[in-house]
């Protein structure tokens, strides 16, 4: 090993030492004295997304059956299912949630896990749905989404149990995408959903640890449970969004984001400019050279 | 003067002589314009055929690509931020408000024919085009073909690179969609984070604040005419030199400093690259129809209020833009001002290093060799380790820098926290160029001591004796090389035509310097 080899060791160790705390330890929140994310969900205010539509249907207590418009049809889940969605309230969640869904587990460790009495159906509805909950790792900062656990019917029986606990909502829609203007969609998209989504809807991790998911595969209903109940990080879009705007939010995702035209080939994976990069220098620029080797000597 | 010559077809075609037609046009042309002294220097330049010397051409010809389908595009781009209600064949953008220059865009690529091919060659072309320049520089780095006398070159060629990055960078704002304008705000940012100038510069170029109204003409001018105007005189005057001081050559049989060991262009060189030319488009226009690149329609026009998240630019800004994304947020308040570090470094001071560092690397190098030589025959890398794991270094340092633009895809596809991708790009980006040398130090004073190393392989032919003996024998070096078809060409008449020493591997010519 030669002096100057041993100098170049010696010398990058100690430029190392010095700078890899500097690097390791500038310009990152926590160093400011800033906590880091603690609560692994975020709540819903209850009554959250209160019914801004014109049809309104009660029964004879009061109770709302369904509301909406031409737009957006939400509907309570029916009571029928209440002894169901217990049985399988306590199977699934109560480990966490606790018998009473409020957040307070049997072994009394509380604080932890979110209160789900009050936060409306089309919460309970889409976490189950999407397969986020039941949880794989329950301390996790984030749920993703993954296969769903229980079929629709069971998460609608869970909701409906925990929507008879303290009747709220919002309750679980059906949009009606017939009349729903694409374009309009369109621009509330960029307005409201690229900022984390990315304009192409093939989401991208966030700060501290969470991630804005991709909506390629999102039934459109799910799309309208997020908007209006603001699951995880994502905000709640209830008064800025009517829901004549968020039909037709839904009717873009469901079409341009899920199913996009690409007239130009190959979508490559919406990455944008990194997958077009890999390929200019993996097809363009290392094909050619693989081609100049073969035309040229290889002396 | 009588005609004695009988009119047959025989006597016509010996009238023109031996190059018929062509041939007797040139004579003209010669006797008028003397084009013959010059169009043999042309026809006998030599070009050594090793591979690596057609890396520089995949980026000549994608600059000539890049002229090509700029044109067409010209001819219906519209550079105006006047604002136009869409209605167009792309549906989700009907009835929206947009510029006449995003407009135009959406416009050539659904309703023009072939507008979308053109656009997106004309894109795929400008990340080749890059991309190879980079490639082309990594070979005459290594190779030490930048020595004297070729310094001017070498700064012409990083000259080059700036201006085809810069211009890259206008060329990607001109759609004026979400990205692109986002891209803008970016530019206009690290202009603001000059010191004390910045905000008048800025002002300067907007016209204003940001967005203004006159960017994108004022860059549409700026990449159509000016710098591709400059481009195009300084790859004139890099060719000029490559001719003038004609190309250098690996060490070998029978090629000294003072020679050069080669095809000439006539007729080999310029079948070979007329062939690569086409290949180079073939592949291009390929790319350009098969897969979409920056789908503008999808981002639909831009606004200053609205945003993307996992926006990159394109690969020749990306490591400008990795630098940003890892820098700590460090910045200066006092005195009246505020001087964002967090910006003037990266952005600016960074890149002037990097590129400073490059424009002065012959002068270093002759400087701390004291080498004062003219240097035709080329280096191999591993002969040169120090020169090698600089370069290498280098090209890790931007190699990293080129991913951390990307923290977020990685992040994502790995679904991993994208702090710690971030701080692992900012470990990365200091560790990587110092492990990096003195491990391509060390290879590179191993393989020095590798016997038969940088020898051409020779294929070993086993042969079966008719008493079942087997026998191995190494074949000669050029064996079954396409070369030794070539005939020597003949010499236009009104060319004096001076004997060529015929070089001992067969097939090439042997020029005096």
């Amino acid at each position: 090993m030669t002096s100057f080899f041993k100098r170049v060791i010696v010398y990058s160790t100690l430029l190392l030492l010095s700078l890899g705390p500097v690097a390791l330890f500038t310009g990152n929140a926590n160093a400011s004295g800033q906590k880091p994310y603690q609560t692994p969900y975020q709540t819903t205010r209850k009554n959250a997304g209160t019914p801004n539509s014109s049809i309104v249907k009660k029964d004879k207590n009061g109770m709302v059956i369904t509301y909406g418009n031409s737009a957006i049809l939400y509907k309570a889940p029916p009571s029928a299912l209440d002894a169901i969605g217990e049985a399988l309230f306590m199977q699934n969640c109560a480990s966490c949630h606790g018998t009473k869904a409020n957040g307070v587990p049997a072994n009394g460790v509380s604080g932890a896990y979110p209160n789900l009495v009050g936060l409306g159906p089309a919460t309970i509805d889409f976490w189950i749905d999407s397969g986020r909950m039941p949880a794989t790792n329950p301390r996790a900062v984030e749920a993703p989404r993954r296969f769903a656990r229980l079929t629709p019917s069971q998460a609608l029986a869970v909701s409906a149990w925990v929507n008879s606990l303290d009747p709220s909502l919002p309750d679980i829609p059906t949009p009606n995408l017939t009349n729903a203007n694409v374009a309009d969609g369109a621009a509330l998209f960029a307005l409201n959903c690229a900022a984390c989504h990315t304009i192409e809807g093939d989401g991208d991790a966030l700060a501290n640890s969470t991630f804005a998911p991709s909506l390629r595969d999102i039934p459109a209903y799910q799309v309208v449970e997020a908007i209006r109940t603001g699951p995880g990080n994502m905000p709640r879009f209830t008064g800025n969004l009517s829901d004549y705007q968020v039909r037709d939010i839904v009717k873009y995702v469901t079409t341009e984001i899920q199913h996009p035209n690409n007239p130009g080939g190959l979508g490559l994976g919406g990455l944008g400019p990194v997958a077009e990069g890999f390929v200019a220098l993996l097809l363009g620029v290392g094909l050619l050279a693989l081609i100049g080797f073969w035309v040229g000597e290889r002396e | 003067m009588s005609i004695d010559v009988p009119n047959t077809k025989r006597a016509r075609a010996q009238a023109k002589g031996p190059f018929g037609s062509v041939g007797k046009v040139l004579d003209e042309l010669d006797d008028r314009l003397g084009v013959a002294k010059g169009g043999r220097t042309f026809m006998d330049k030599i070009f050594p055929d090793h591979w690596s010397f057609m890396l520089g051409e995949i980026a000549l010809y994608s600059f000539v690509i890049l002229l090509v389908t700029g044109v067409f595009l010209t001819l219906y781009y519209i550079p105006s931020q006047d604002l136009v209600t869409y209605h167009g064949t792309y549906l989700p953008l009907d009835g929206m408000r947009v510029t006449e220059a995003y407009a135009s865009t959406v416009n050539m690529s659904f309703a023009v024919r072939a507008g979308l091919l053109m656009r997106q060659m004309h894109h795929w072309s400008c990340d080749i085009f890059v991309g190879a320049i980079v490639v082309h520089m990594a070979r005459v780095f290594f190779t030490g073909a930048f020595r004297k006398p070729r310094e001017l070159n070498w700064s012409i060629g990083l000259t080059l690179l700036t201006l085809a990055i810069i211009n890259g960078f206008l060329g990607y704002s001109l759609p004026d969609d979400l990205i692109s304008g986002t891209g803008i705000r970016i530019a206009y940012s690290i202009v603001l984070a000059i010191p004390l100038v910045g905000t008048y510069i800025g002002f300067w170029l907007f016209g204003g604040n940001f967005p203004g109204t006159m960017i994108i003409p004022r860059f549409f001018i700026l990449h159509v005419l000016i710098v591709p105007g400059i481009m195009i005189a300084l790859v004139g005057a890099h060719l000029f030199l490559l001719v003038r001081q004609k190309h250098t050559q690996f060490p070998g049989k029978g090629r000294t400093e003072k020679n050069v060991v080669g095809s000439p262009m006539f007729p080999v060189f310029m079948a070979k690259t007329t062939g690569f030319l086409f290949v180079i488009a073939g592949i291009t226009a390929l790319l350009g129809a098969f897969a979409q690149i920056n789908p503008i329609w999808q981002f639909g026009p831009y606004e200053a209020s609205r945003i993307s998240y996992a926006v990159q630019p394109d690969l020749y800004m990306a490591f400008l833009d990795g630098a940003l994304r890892i820098w700590p947020s460090w910045s200066f308040h006092s005195f009246g001002h505020t001087i964002p570090f967090e910006v003037t470094v990266p952005a600016l001071i960074l890149p002037g290093l990097i590129f400073g560092l490059c424009y002065m690397w012959p002068t270093l190098e002759r400087l701390f060799t004291k080498d004062n030589e003219l240097h035709n025959l080329l280096d191999r890398p591993i002969n040169r380790p120090k020169r090698t794991a600089a370069g290498v270094s280098m090209g890790v340092f931007i190699t990293v820098l080129f991913f951390a633009s990307s923290t977020d895809v990685i992040a994502n596809f790995f679904h991993v926290s994208l702090e710690e991708v971030l701080i692992a790009m900012r470990v990365l980006v200091i560790i990587s160029p110092i492990i990096a040398y003195p491990i391509t130090y060390r290879i590179c004073k191993e393989l020095q001591h590798t016997p038969g190393s940088g020898k051409r392989k020779t294929a070993n032919v086993v042969t079966r004796s008719e008493d079942g003996e087997y026998i191995a024998t190494s074949s000669p070096v050029y064996v079954d090389d396409a070369h030794h078809g070539l005939a020597a060409v003949e010499v236009p008449r009104f060319i004096s035509a001076a004997p060529d020493e015929e070089s001992e591997t067969s097939g090439t010519r042997v020029v005096e310097r």
